[in-house]
């Protein structure tokens, strides 16, 4: 009768991910966490600072990441896919595709000498393309596992049979351009999805400029220049001319609570605009925000407090406006256009830089997944919960938690995460 | 300058393992470069750095400490950084005290992300440990006077009353009392400088007398202080048991150390 | 005493240290230092080839510490100390040195002064290894049962979840039936599904499990022990029940303010959400033309936060007027409205739909009610307006219980500074206490809606269910310690500690501080601040620590 419970599969690595993952294998049930990019972290790892509290982020992530890679219980599958769900509750059998790294994970050091050689530079997708990487490299540098990867898309060998000239300089002898793709069979008695969110892109709102004006940008691409590990070293340069912006204007819902693009409301942009606009003068006291906003949502914890304290202390102004549209100058200042609801006026304002808070969506890709999963989504793409079983897909057996099932702050995605580790856990040791 | 003339100071750093140990380390793995000369002890928490460890380095000869935590509100344990905060200032009083520049201890704050912070934070205090010069020329003391000095204040560090007074401060200073009163940090500040400065004329006493019998004006010829001084001291240190009249010579009792 | 034989291991990492540092020299510099009867270099310790080296040279050197410098310990130490264990060392007679991360990558430039620098390293490492002493890790059994205290929705889900896993569960319950504040709501946004009957599921499900035990009227009276180790007294009415438990939920919900003195507030014209809710259960609401107010006695200079669920209940409280009574005209005064996600924001464009009125205001212009009418400025339209209204109902914010301060002293364990429980960690640990063992969900932690204090509960049970999962917790054997023919009773220990794992307790001895193993962090704060030095911190004891100093200012050979 004592039968040992059946493990669990976890599909995303970020935050929600690995908290449901370290729960569930502290309890001593075996996890099987899979992620698509070469290392686990998800958007935190991206972010600089975290509100209300402004803890570093990648400080509070890294002891989680190196729990999950030391974790008796835990195995990690990075760069890799769920192709194929059958099954039901209680015994799933997944086929999951692990893709090649052309990188011996046992051997690799991190050492970087391989990089260091490679003649390739493209541009990096964690620092949102704002610096060039190798075609061998490392995701981010405190990804877990602690390794380099080999992109089969750009690498002169695996897309033209030339070069080779990284595993020349690799002391260690852990490149390994024979490695294939393989496909692992898995059996789970439940799925815990964990995906979080891509970004929308605001190349979908032409007014705004994105991509076509250098000083408009997105939260994350501001995260990565804010940040102290990322390409511009912590200092806040524009894109432009590499000149301090000053004068920053935040604009919000950004494709939010937009009828021809996202509908819904995406939680969190409210109060990562004003962690970002307190980083900005913490950087340099010289910085003045503006905050373009339709309704101040600050509900969690010290979240009001937050608020104040940014206009009080931190020489932030907060504008009840929808932005209509953006344009430059030749300087490559962006001018902001909005109505002031309160005046009921047309105004605009020169800034040196403005920022977008984008609307959450689910990931590319999503729609697939949904559909090898048997769940389906909402009219969002989100997957759909009922309001009082919150953390339950509308397949008994497979759970969901963090912003794959609705944009939500990351204390709410730790507390649906684990308690999207407990359904399974119900489930697996019925 | 050549390195070989000019004075390489001594460093050592204290950094907790979850913060700064780990920003050193990403400075590491990010190649950013420092000068050599410091030396890094791990400890899990700055709070683990008691302020005696502090002195013993100074002590030991060397010319600058760093003691390195989480950023406030950042700690791993919580709330063991504002320990570290209230423990260095103490220990920065008592390097005053001793005579010692108390910029020889900087503590600061590096996150784990902070690679570039930590290596621009060595080079800055190896660079202004090296204008301060070796370990007591900003005084006028002969090494050994300095050493006993240090010893002095280490000791006073290990004893119950400033040991209490520094625990105590938050509490003292942020929380009301049953009467609904608070010491304001100024009172409290003023009120740490006179026990140390009390505290450390104690123990220079006390270890002046290590194994003699001496007068009130030998204690204070040998401490560099007012006969008067000393004998208020004295009078407190008997009440406390830890010294005690043994003969007169002229006027002046002659006191020898309890229980040595 | 045993003779300390000392084997060192010296890294190349490649070229990474042996490319800046001279490697075979530290090996052969680290064989003259004391205790030091073995040394060598190795290309990549960390390697299957490196390890087994330092198995073989465990075994036939008969070394009692081990050294390696090499990289970091913080990715390294517990691959290096599991290669200890195996070959029969105590893992904690290991110590690490970095002379790559903190040595050789950061003085590319000096490579000589690098050199001595890792040589002052290894001396270092050398010195503390040989103060080491071997440590064991023990653990402390955990009662398979868990309290959760409070029978709301969120206490109930939690219950059910632990016993769905098994384990022992007894749901403690201020009122004489379960429900919480559900049994005061009429229907429930945004599907608006009656309140009671998701209460009555859920109690009945209760009921049929053998594995809970609910005990109505009852309050929690005593808590002592720690984690894994409870010893709870509960009073029902006259008697106390004693009884074991592992961990503890709290699950106690919140109340609603009641807005004495504001707006005119009279509990038969002005009116909370709450009564409102009441007088829409029992279908006796006689109005036509309703006024709503937002952020009564929440967002201002008392109390700063934003409740976050009144906007969603004033709508869903409109919604359901207009249900009931088409002609009714109802005006939601609000700063902001706050309907977040997905399904929130859906709803509240449904709700829009259905006619309501919302006027924008500041809170430098408040509302005033007036008998008959509320004068408000409409901040979009730039004019004052009169509202006549039958009936005025105050959105007020969700506030702690008047007893929660009491519990948490109970419990040891916090409380914010408007009540609400605090967790560990705001951002990766919102439903643990920072004592082990206890945990926190829904309202009794922060407003939250149905379905967020749900999820909350099902991480509260996940988080409560580890350790009853394991059966036990490790003590962490890197802690305090304490001498009690030392120890004064003083407590400032037991102050200093955040986690509540050192405390004051009466012995023969008289008061003398305890040291929780289970929780104990092994930090140091207390130790560093111990007015007698009365406290050892193991593995980092002051010896061990000034061994590291000491030979530092020694000149090397």
């Amino acid at each position: 009768m004592e039968e040992k419970p059946k493990a669990v599969l976890i599909v995303g690595g970020g935050i929600a991910g690995i908290q449901a993952a370290l729960d569930l294998g502290d309890m001593g049930i075996k996890v099987h966490l899979v992620e698509r990019k070469p290392s686990i972290g998800g958007r935190m790892a991206q972010l600089d600072k975290t509100f209300p509290t402004n803890d570093c982020s990648i400080c509070i992530l890294a002891p989680k990441l190196a729990d999950c890679f030391r974790h008796p219980n835990i195995t990690l599958h990075t760069l890799s896919e769920v192709k194929e769900v059958m099954g039901q509750m209680g015994d799933f059998s997944v086929k999951l595709r692990k893709y090649a790294r052309f990188v011996d994970e046992k051997k690799c050091v991190n050492c970087g000498d391989c990089a260091a050689k490679c003649p390739v530079k493209v541009p990096d997708e964690f620092d949102m393309e704002l610096r060039k990487r190798e075609a061998i490299y490392p995701y981010y540098l405190q990804g877990v596992p602690a390794v380099m990867t080999i992109d089969r898309e750009n690498c002169l060998y695996l897309t033209r049979e030339v070069c080779r000239i990284c595993e020349k300089f690799c002391t260690r002898e852990a490149i390994d351009f024979e490695q294939k793709d393989t496909d692992v069979m898995l059996n789970v008695g439940a799925i815990i999805v964990a995906t979080g969110f891509d970004p929308y892109d605001p190349s979908g709102i032409p007014q705004y400029g994105y991509k076509r004006y250098r000083n408009v940008i997105i939260s994350l691409e501001y995260e990565r220049l804010i940040c102290a590990s990322g390409p511009t070293g912590g200092h806040l340069l524009r894109p432009s001319d590499d000149k301090p912006a000053e004068k920053i204007a935040f604009v919000q819902c950004v494709g939010s609570r937009d009828f021809k693009n996202n509908p819904y409301c995406s939680s969190v942009c409210c109060m990562h605009a004003i962690k970002e606009a307190i980083l900005a003068y913490e950087h340099d006291p010289k910085v003045k925000s503006y905050i373009f906003y339709m309704d101040l949502r600050a509900t969690g914890k010290g979240f009001q407090e937050y608020v104040a304290r940014g206009e009080q202390e931190y020489n932030i102004s907060y504008i009840r406006g929808r932005v209509a549209k953006i344009t430059k100058d030749h300087d490559e200042n962006p001018t902001v256009w909005y109505e002031e609801t309160q005046s009921s006026k047309t105004k605009k304002m020169t800034t040196d830089l403005a920022v977008l808070a984008t609307s959450l969506m689910p990931r590319r890709g999503v729609k697939e997944l949904a559909k090898t999963l048997g769940v389906e989504l909402d009219e969002y793409n989100f997957f759909k919960t009922d309001p009082f079983n919150p953390l339950d897909t509308t397949r008994p057996g497979i759970f969901v938690c963090g912003c794959c099932r609705e944009p939500t702050d990351i204390p709410e995605s730790v507390a649906q995460a684990s308690g999207a580790a407990e359904r399974a856990a119900e489930t697996v040791m019925r | 300058m050549t390195f070989k003339e000019s004075f390489e100071p001594d460093i050592l750093g204290f950094l907790c393992n979850w913060c700064s140990y780990a920003g050193a380390d990403l400075a590491g793995v990010s190649r950013f470069q420092y000068p050599p000369n410091i030396r890094i002890i791990r400890v899990m928490c700055s709070a683990r750095v008691d302020p005696t460890i502090i002195l013993e380095a100074f002590i030991r000869g060397l010319d600058g400490v760093m003691v390195l935590g989480c950023h406030l509100g950042d700690c791993h344990y919580m709330t063991g950084n504002y320990y570290t905060e209230r423990r260095m200032k103490t220990s920065k009083n008592v390097l005053k005290s001793v005579g010692l520049s108390p910029e020889r201890l900087l503590v600061d704050w590096v996150s784990a992300s902070e690679g570039e912070r930590f290596a621009t934070l060595v080079k800055d205090f190896t660079e202004r440990v090296r204008k301060l010069g070796s370990l007591g020329k900003e005084t006028d003391l002969e090494p050994q006077q300095l050493r006993t000095r240090l010893t002095a204040a280490k000791e006073a560090l290990a004893q119950e009353r400033i040991r209490w007074l520094v625990g105590r401060e938050r509490e003292l200073v942020e929380d009301k009392n049953v009467f609904g009163e608070k010491v304001s940090q100024e009172e409290f500040d003023q009120l740490m400088l006179q026990t140390i400065k009390k505290e450390f004329a104690k123990i220079r006493i006390l270890l002046s007398m290590e194994e003699d019998t001496l007068s009130v004006k030998e204690i204070a010829q040998e401490v560099e202080a007012s006969p008067r001084e000393v004998l208020r001291n004295m009078i407190s240190l008997e009440r406390d048991g830890l010294v005690s009249v043994v003969g007169i010579e002229g006027n002046s009792p002659k006191y020898r150390r309890t229980g040595v | 005493m045993n003779e300390v034989r000392v084997g060192v291991f010296v890294c190349h990492c490649g070229t990474n240290i042996g490319g800046f540092l001279n490697v075979p020299g530290l090996a052969k510099y680290a064989l003259r230092l004391p205790h030091v009867v073995f040394a060598k270099d190795n290309q990549y310790t960390c390697s299957e080839a490196g390890l087994t080296e330092i198995r073989n040279a465990i075994a036939e050197n008969k070394l009692n510490r081990v050294v390696v410098a090499s990289c970091t310990p913080r990715t390294h130490e517990p691959l290096f100390r599991s290669t200890c264990k195996e070959a029969g060392l105590n893992p904690y007679l290991f110590q690490f040195v970095n002379i790559r991360d903190q040595c050789s990558w950061v003085h590319m430039q000096d490579t000589e002064r690098a050199t001595e620098k890792a040589k002052a390293l290894i001396r270092m490492g050398v010195a503390r290894v040989v103060l080491l002493e071997p440590l064991e890790e023990t653990q402390v059994e955990v009662n398979p049962c868990a309290l959760v205290i409070g029978g709301g929705i969120t206490g109930m889900t939690c219950t059910l979840s632990l016993a769905n896993r098994d384990f022992e569960v007894k749901l403690v319950e201020k009122e004489d039936r379960l429900g919480g504040t559900l049994n005061t709501l009429y229907k429930l946004y945004p599907t608006h599904e009656e309140a009671s009957k998701l209460v009555q599921a859920k109690a009945e499900e209760l009921k049929k499990n053998p594995k809970i035990e609910v005990l109505t009227s009852s309050e929690v009276e005593e808590v002592k022990g720690f984690v894994g180790n409870y010893d709870i007294t509960i009073r029902q009415g006259e008697k106390d029940r004693l009884f074991k438990a592992g961990v503890i939920i709290v699950a106690t919900g919140a109340e609603t303010l009641k807005p004495v003195d504001m707006y005119g507030y009279d509990g038969e014209h002005v009116i909370t959400q709450l009564e409102l809710e009441g007088r829409l259960k029992e279908g006796r609401l006689n109005a036509n033309t309703v006024v709503m107010i937002q952020c009564i006695g929440s967002r201002n200079e008392k109390r700063a936060y934003c409740s976050k669920v009144c906007c969603l209940t004033a709508l869903k409280n409109a919604v359901l007027i207009r249900e009931a009574n088409p002609d009714a005209q109802v005006f939601v005064l609000y700063r902001d409205m706050v309907t977040q996600g997905t399904i929130y924001e859906d709803y509240y464009g449904k709700a829009r739909e259905t006619g309501i009125m919302f006027i924008k205001y500041s809170p430098e212009r408040q509302p005033v009610v007036e008998d008959g009418s509320v004068r408000i400025y409409d901040e979009l339209l730039g004019e004052e307006l009169i509202l006549p209204y039958d009936l005025v109902v105050l959105s007020t914010p969700m506030v702690a219980h008047l007893d929660s301060a009491d519990l948490a002293q109970r419990l040891k364990v916090p409380v914010d500074k408007y009540g609400f429980f605090l967790e560990a960690h705001v951002k990766l640990r919102p439903v643990d206490f920072a004592t082990d063992g206890i945990f926190v969900c829904g309202c009794a932690h922060w407003p939250a809606n149905v379905g967020e204090s749900i999820s909350q509960a099902y991480g509260a049970a996940s988080r409560a269910s580890i350790p009853m999962s394991v059966g036990h917790v490790k003590t962490e054997p890197s802690i305090a310690v304490v001498d009690e023919d030392e120890c004064s009773g003083c407590g400032l220990c037991e102050l200093t500690c955040p986690f509540k794992a050192i405390r004051i307790e009466e012995t023969e001895k008289g008061r003398k501080a305890k040291v929780i193993a289970a929780s104990c962090k092994g930090c140091g704060a207390c130790g560093a601040g111990c007015p007698q030095k009365a406290i050892t911190m193991r593995h980092f004891t002051d010896e061990q620590l000034l061994a590291q100093v000491i030979p530092l200012t020694e000149v090397t050979s």
